[in-house]
């Protein structure tokens, strides 16, 4: 089966642990190269994350399971890029 | 888990727990708080000791070892249980925004971690400010029960003014006058000690 080379997640976190903590603990997961965390939305005691993961394999289980273990929910999968090529989205006349 | 991977992650929760300012501002509250009452509860015991004629230094050091313990385990105990439930309070917040179970997080593990800190120091703090002025006594065979009592106030208001000045440097204060202020309070327990009736 194609790995998964970038995939694009929509979380919800408390405060604590840190963005920065999100980005580190799952940049250490194997099969990973990169991360990028970006903050959409903060509340009073919750964040809108947005994680940008690539690498050679990107476990998706096994962010889904570390992020629930940092306290955070995997609130939408909003892109997945599979198999050798990284393809980007491309226009088409409907956007 | 093996015992090596449960003290690695003990140890690495420990200080990920003293790295956290908030978990470090509220020991340190407890720590001087308690440490506070110690020092003088412990000035209170050798002057009422020396004042209603207690035979020996030992016997001074052993009702102080007793003061210890119950302060020791009243600062343990206490915050163990408030911050059982603060955090708990804190833990419902977060899971009512979250709309999901936060146990068995990391967040979870932090707060148990935070809570035995917390605890800890609040122990140490009694136990500083009761034996530490209690030492003097330990020499009162050469020295004599009054000199042993008169060192155990100054003992007694140096550990105050030592809690005072750590907290106002925290606070970015003159830690003199800050020593100072608390130290003073172990004067006012000595002399009022000293003018109770009987």
């Amino acid at each position: 089966m194609a790995a998964v080379r970038r995939l694009v997640i929509d979380v919800l976190k408390p405060h604590d642990p840190s963005s920065v903590q999100v980005a580190r603990t799952v940049a250490d997961l194997p099969g990973i190269d990169g991360v990028n965390v970006t903050l959409v939305e903060t509340d009073r005691e919750v964040q809108t994350l947005k994680l940008t993961i690539e690498g050679p394999d990107v476990d998706h289980e096994a962010v889904e399971t570390t992020v629930d273990e940092l306290g955070g929910s995997v609130h939408s999968v909003d892109q997945v890029v599979c198999g050798e090529l990284v393809v980007e989205g491309v226009e088409t006349p409907q956007d | 888990m093996t015992p090596d991977l449960d003290l690695g992650r003990a140890v690495r929760a420990l200080r990920t727990a003293l790295a956290d300012e908030e978990v470090r501002a509220i020991s340190r509250r407890y720590l001087v708080s308690n440490g506070f009452d110690g020092a003088l509860t412990s000035i209170g015991v050798a002057v009422g000791s020396f004042l209603t004629g207690v035979p020996t230094g030992l016997a001074v050091v052993k009702i102080g070892l007793g003061a210890a313990v119950g302060l020791a385990t009243s600062g343990v105990w206490s915050v163990w249980e408030i911050e059982r439930a603060e955090k708990r309070a804190e833990l419902a917040d977060v899971e009512r925004a979250m709309l999901r179970d936060l146990s068995g997080t990391r967040l979870h593990r932090e707060q148990r971690t935070a809570r035995a800190v917390n605890a800890v120091a609040s122990g140490l703090g009694p136990v500083a400010g009761v034996l530490l002025p209690m030492t003097p006594y330990l020499m009162a065979p050469s020295i004599g029960l009054l000199w042993a009592t008169v060192a155990a106030v100054g003992v007694g208001v140096g550990v105050l003014f030592a809690f005072g000045s750590y907290v106002g440097t925290t606070a970015g204060l003159n830690p003199y006058v800050a020593g100072a202020r608390m130290g003073v309070a172990g004067l006012v327990v000595a002399v009022v000690n000293y003018l109770l009736p009987g």
